[in-house]
């Protein structure tokens, strides 16, 4: 995976276009791991308050 | 016929006083929903031609960045002359978990990194503006070096991507139900005292 997305001058020399698109699937990736983690973690909560009470 | 006094139903009076607050005021719930329409028309335009969906958002990806700017440029100035900014500074006792105020920490936090990414992408949003000219803004690449464009590409993207996980989570932390309290005062601007009580209590629990 890259980070960036580059391209050449006139002079043949690289320089940087933008990021790469694939940082937006790592964000979309990101944002759908913390809502799984934090649903998961409410689910055990709950199980444990409901065994608790 | 004459009828008693004390027969005559009493006339409704003004009706029961709602047991509810006012949280947020009209304008502040505009600016929360045209700021997240224009976040959201960004994000479409920006990212999915580059994500399959093939379509040239361009020109609605800049008219919403004007408009996102106009938004910011009155929050800004409401914040500042209008309100009193400090009480958005996460304070020590917040911190410490001593003192609860209208936001919570999460909150402010949210508030904070959003402000911060949505500030750096119209900055850079507003000079590659240069790039593409657009009525009244005559094309002008030559502004900055190749290697200075690229550099306000890459920050501008990374300002977006990093936009795209926060709304992900400040929507889904808008929608669980222990939180649900805080999508219906944006949406009514109100907060039950019953709400406002099983906050605090939430707090205290901690």
């Amino acid at each position: 995976m890259h980070f960036f997305r580059t391209g050449h001058d006139i002079q043949g020399q690289q320089v940087l276009t933008g990021i790469s698109w694939d940082l937006a699937w790592v964000a979309l990736a990101l944002g759908a791991a913390v809502i799984l983690g934090h649903s998961l973690w409410r689910l055990l909560r709950q199980g444990r308050d409901q065994r608790k009470s | 016929m004459t009828v008693p006094a004390d027969s005559i139903p009493a006339r409704p009076a003004r009706p029961v006083r709602d047991d509810s607050f006012l949280r947020h005021a009209r304008t502040d719930r505009l600016f929360h929903w045209f700021t997240a329409a224009c976040v959201l028309t960004l994000m479409a335009t920006g990212l999915l031609p580059h994500m399959g969906l093939k379509f040239d958002g361009t020109p609605v990806h800049w008219m919403a960045g004007l408009g996102l700017t106009a938004l910011v440029m009155f929050h800004l100035v409401r914040s500042f002359f209008w309100k009193k900014v400090r009480t958005i500074w996460i304070t020590r006792g917040e911190l410490k978990g001593k003192h609860l105020g209208k936001y919570s920490v999460a909150q402010k936090g949210m508030h904070h990194a959003l402000a911060l990414l949505v500030f750096t992408s119209v900055c850079t949003g507003l000079v590659m503006l240069n790039r593409i000219g657009i009525p009244l803004l005559a094309r002008n690449p030559g502004l900055l070096s190749l290697h200075t464009w690229g550099l306000v590409y890459v920050v501008h993207g990374l300002a977006a991507v990093s936009a795209v996980t926060l709304v992900m989570i400040h929507i889904y932390f808008g929608l669980i139900p222990e939180n649900r309290m805080y999508l219906k005062a944006m949406i009514s601007g109100r907060m039950s005292r019953a709400d406002q009580r099983k906050r605090l209590m939430a707090f205290l629990k901690r």
